[in-house]
């Protein structure tokens, strides 16, 4: 299984550095750029977290926490910047009318400048990608000098394909000429202006503008692969205008190793035929005709290696080249025919689903593995092409969400039994926590605490420090009333005086101290009441709670049982929506492979026919020879 | 001599079907609007967009449906009344290279966490990962978290930070934070309890 750099990596990649940069600055309030250089300022971690999975290119899971989080209300601090983000992300995942509304809605409330020009370039964005130019421009026009730096850049972007998607090709040259020079996203649009000038007739400017790129320097696989698409461009625009040596230049810096190589190669030789000199493009055909059969390039090539021959006049090479291209279009034929039959059982998508796996729904994801299939070159040139990418990446998203559809089925089968359990956990313990209420005897508690507050009342009001006596003072007082009554009994007795005066004074000594206690303890009772007062009350509560739990608990998990019946419901409604569609878009993504197979193989009957008539014309042209010889002799 | 005509007219038409290869679209861009095309096309064109609007229409009920689950799964699994939620962000990070985090609930440990580059540059990007979400009662708890990874000069560093915090009835949401102390060239760690 080898790597596959597909062959309109360029166009991905502008979308990609043109979404990635977009999306930086969507998370960036005003401010993006590098990083490093500006960090949000996180005022609720919850919005941070969004970000964490973003910044991850977890784009699933960064929406879904983000819309949770916004329910929960935990990201009112970063309410605009939230719903900039979220309306970002449901833009990558083409929820163009979502999109639409939240930017429209943030325009419409009166959000801060900054937010106001983030969804004008936005609605701007969707407006083009609707191909609704007119309103694209408009919304341009709106935005007004508050976007942060990379958008600025972005804005000019797009705003020169706007330009370009009207046609209005030398505005758009100009406008994308304020880019800096040093944009990730430059070459592409001078690619592209380059080839629509050309297209438009203006070749001379498109020339100049693709030079730009085919001259330009490359820093990695990406960018050298768009400056040999440039430089193939040229090569082929030269070859129309009949300037070989132009053709020739542009072609000799495509890269051999590349994937445009092959093309390279053949536009070369026929840059050579085209300067009458059929020996030097028999060359570079030469080298391409022994190259991988299913390169469309290398098939022209079997047939340009025998028609340089007869050029030569080595009709002999000419003859056995153009029967052995007959030989190798025929196998190729068959090798087309099995790729579509392979395509056809289905093969295609699982090779590529397994060789191509990824986390979540994809955004910048794309084919970079060929699957292990026979004869999986001929496919090369449709898994690179852009509508196949994105077929497949709306089949391969189909494929996540029926995953992540068949989870949470799977989840919510675990919640009914968490639901039953806290049920049943519920039932087990009432009756239990009922007697403890009971247990505690509320009522008897609240009776005995009225009657400590009456005692105190009355004991206050009738200043009874005997009544706040502790229990060794209460056991003295009990003491002395005993002495007192025997004293009292035997009432003649002198030898008791003296007893019954010291009697008296123990008495005056307790009294005096109970009086002079009778404040601090009032107070200490009262304080102590209190606290009964307020466990009383928490009981109370409680009480009630638990009276009310025995009518909400139920309620809350009908509710939750109810929810879950509703959400199973939905999923089930969704299932097999999500499978209709995934098999809709396998047949088409299939059909878009196997339309490219037919055309390769109208292209090859069309090289079998050419090349069936360049050995009929050879047969021909050594027949009216021998016929020329015969009528020599004598 | 062979006629030249019929092999150099068929490949001029190949080379120009090659040629047409090259005729891209004027915006190589997956932002590009449909390009104009033949009837024929625009059909197939209308059926393509038929199918990708449904296809988008069914992602968007997907998301929202995600949301509700999540929202569900929040409320059943840990109510606002005893959620806890542990955060880690990171300032700066420069005198720091985090490795690992562990984090303790009352002397139990409720997550280790072991970070890949990307979680790490997302956390230097101003990401704020919740690492842990559970439940605690009412009442006064302590939490602690280890950070490893490498200081400065590239040597081994752990550190922990410690904080107590009451939980009320709401959900409370502590931030462990990684700053980097310019005055001494050090990592620095600290815990924020949200309000």
């Amino acid at each position: 299984m080898g790597r596959f750099v597909p062959k309109d990596l360029p166009r991905r990649l502008i979308a990609r550095t043109a979404l990635a940069a977009a999306a930086l600055a969507l998370a960036l309030p005003g401010a993006a750029g590098a990083a490093d250089k500006f960090r949000p300022v996180i005022q609720e971690p919850h919005y941070g977290d969004a970000l964490f999975h973003f910044y991850q290119e977890h784009y699933f899971s960064s929406v879904t926490g983000l819309m949770v989080s916004q329910h929960f209300e935990r990201v009112a601090k970063h309410a605009d910047e939230a719903e900039v983000l979220r309306g970002g992300l449901l833009l990558s995942y083409g929820l163009h009318r979502e999109a639409g509304e939240i930017f429209a809605q943030l325009i419409e409330k009166g959000a801060p400048p900054a937010v106001q020009d983030r969804a004008w370039f936005y609605l701007a964005k969707i407006r083009y990608q609707r191909g609704f130019l007119a309103e694209a421009s408009d919304a341009l026009a709106r935005i007004g000098k508050n976007l942060p730096p990379d958008l600025q850049e972005e804005h000019v972007l797009l705003h020169g394909n706007v330009l370009m998607a009207s046609g209005a090709f030398a505005e758009a040259a100009k406008m994308l000429a304020s880019l800096p020079k040093d944009h990730s996203a430059g070459p592409y649009v001078r690619y592209n202006l380059g080839v629509a000038l050309i297209k438009n007739g203006e070749v001379a400017d498109g020339t100049a503008m693709l030079e730009l790129v085919g001259r330009g320097k490359a820093v990695d696989e990406e960018t050298r692969s768009l400056r040999d698409h440039a430089n193939l461009a040229l090569g082929f625009s030269a070859l129309r205008q009949q300037r070989p040596d132009l053709a020739k230049t542009a072609l000799e810096r495509v890269r051999l190793s590349g994937m445009l190589a092959n093309r390279a190669l053949l536009g070369f030789g026929w840059a050579d035929a085209e300067a009458k000199d059929p020996r030097r493009a028999l060359v570079a055909w030469t080298e391409l005709a022994g190259r991988e059969v299913s390169d469309a390039a290398v098939l022209e090539a079997r047939l340009a290696v025998p028609y340089a021959y007869s050029e030569l006049s080595a009709f002999g090479q000419a003859m056995d080249g153009f029967n052995a291209a007959l030989e190798k279009f025929d196998s190729e034929g068959k090798a087309l025919d099995e790729s579509i039959a392979a395509i056809r059982s289905g093969a295609l998508l699982n090779g590529l689903l397994q060789s191509n796996p990824g986390e979540e729904m994809g955004w910048f994801w794309n084919i970079r593995v060929l699957p292990e299939m026979a004869h999986s070159g001929n496919l090369a040139q449709v898994l690179a092409q852009h509508d196949f990418q994105e077929a497949f990446k709306n089949y391969r998203d189909l494929n996540f969400l029926a995953k992540n559809l068949q989870t949470w089925l799977d989840k919510l089968v675990a919640f009914e039994d968490m639901l039953t359990n806290r049920r049943k956990a519920y039932a087990d313990r009432l009756p239990q926590i009922r007697a403890q209420a009971a247990e505690a005897g509320l009522g008897d508690l609240q009776r005995r605490h009225d009657a400590l507050a009456s005692q105190l009342e009355r004991a206050e009001v009738e200043t009874d420090a005997a009544a706040f006596a502790d229990s060794k003072q209460a056991d003295m007082l009990e003491r002395i009333a005993s002495a007192r009554q025997t004293i009292a009994a035997n009432a003649g007795d002198a030898s008791l005086v003296d007893a019954a005066e010291q009697l008296r004074r123990v008495e005056g000594a307790l009294t005096w101290q109970l009086a002079q206690e009778f404040p601090a303890r009032v107070w200490e009772t009262r304080k102590a009441l209190q606290a009964v007062d307020a466990g009383l009350a928490q009981a109370r509560q409680r009480e009630a709670a638990l009276a009310r739990a025995q009518v909400d608990e139920p309620v809350r998990f009908d509710r939750f049982g109810q929810r879950i019946a509703e959400l199973a419901h939905r999923i089930r409604a969704l299932v097999p929506r999500v499978a209709a569609l995934k098999a809709e878009q396998q047949g088409q993504v299939q059909e878009l492979a196997v339309a490219e197979l037919v055309r390769q193989k109208e292209r090859l009957a069309e090289y079998v026919t050419q090349a069936r008539f360049a050995v009929a014309q050879l047969h021909d042209r050594a027949h009216l020879a021998q016929d020329g010889e015969h009528a020599k002799q004598p | 001599m062979m006629t030249k005509p019929s092999i150099v007219n068929r490949a001029a038409t190949a080379l120009l079907a090659l040629t047409t290869l090259f005729a891209l679209p004027v915006a190589w861009s997956a932002d590009a609007r449909p390009a104009k095309a033949a009837p024929e096309a625009h059909a197939k064109a209308a059926a393509t967009l038929g199918l990708d609007g449904r296809v988008q229409d069914v992602k968007g009920d997907v998301i929202r449906l995600n949301r509700d689950l999540l929202v569900l799964e929040e409320e059943l699994l840990f109510p606002a009344n005893t959620q806890v939620a542990v955060f880690v962000s990171m300032d700066v990070g420069k005198l720091f290279a985090l490795d690992s985090v562990q984090v303790t609930l009352d002397d139990k440990v409720v997550s280790s966490y072991l970070y890949t580059p990307l979680e790490v540059q997302a956390l230097h990007r101003g990401g704020v990962q919740r690492i842990h979400v559970g439940n605690l009662k009412t009442g006064e708890h302590t939490l602690t978290a280890f950070f490893t990874g490498q200081g400065p000069h590239e040597r081994d560093y752990k550190r922990g930070a410690t904080v107590k915090f009451e939980k009320t009835t709401g959900a409370k949401y502590i931030e462990l934070r990684i700053k980097d102390s310019t005055g001494k060239l050090q990592p620095e760690f600290d815990v924020k309890v949200w309000q």
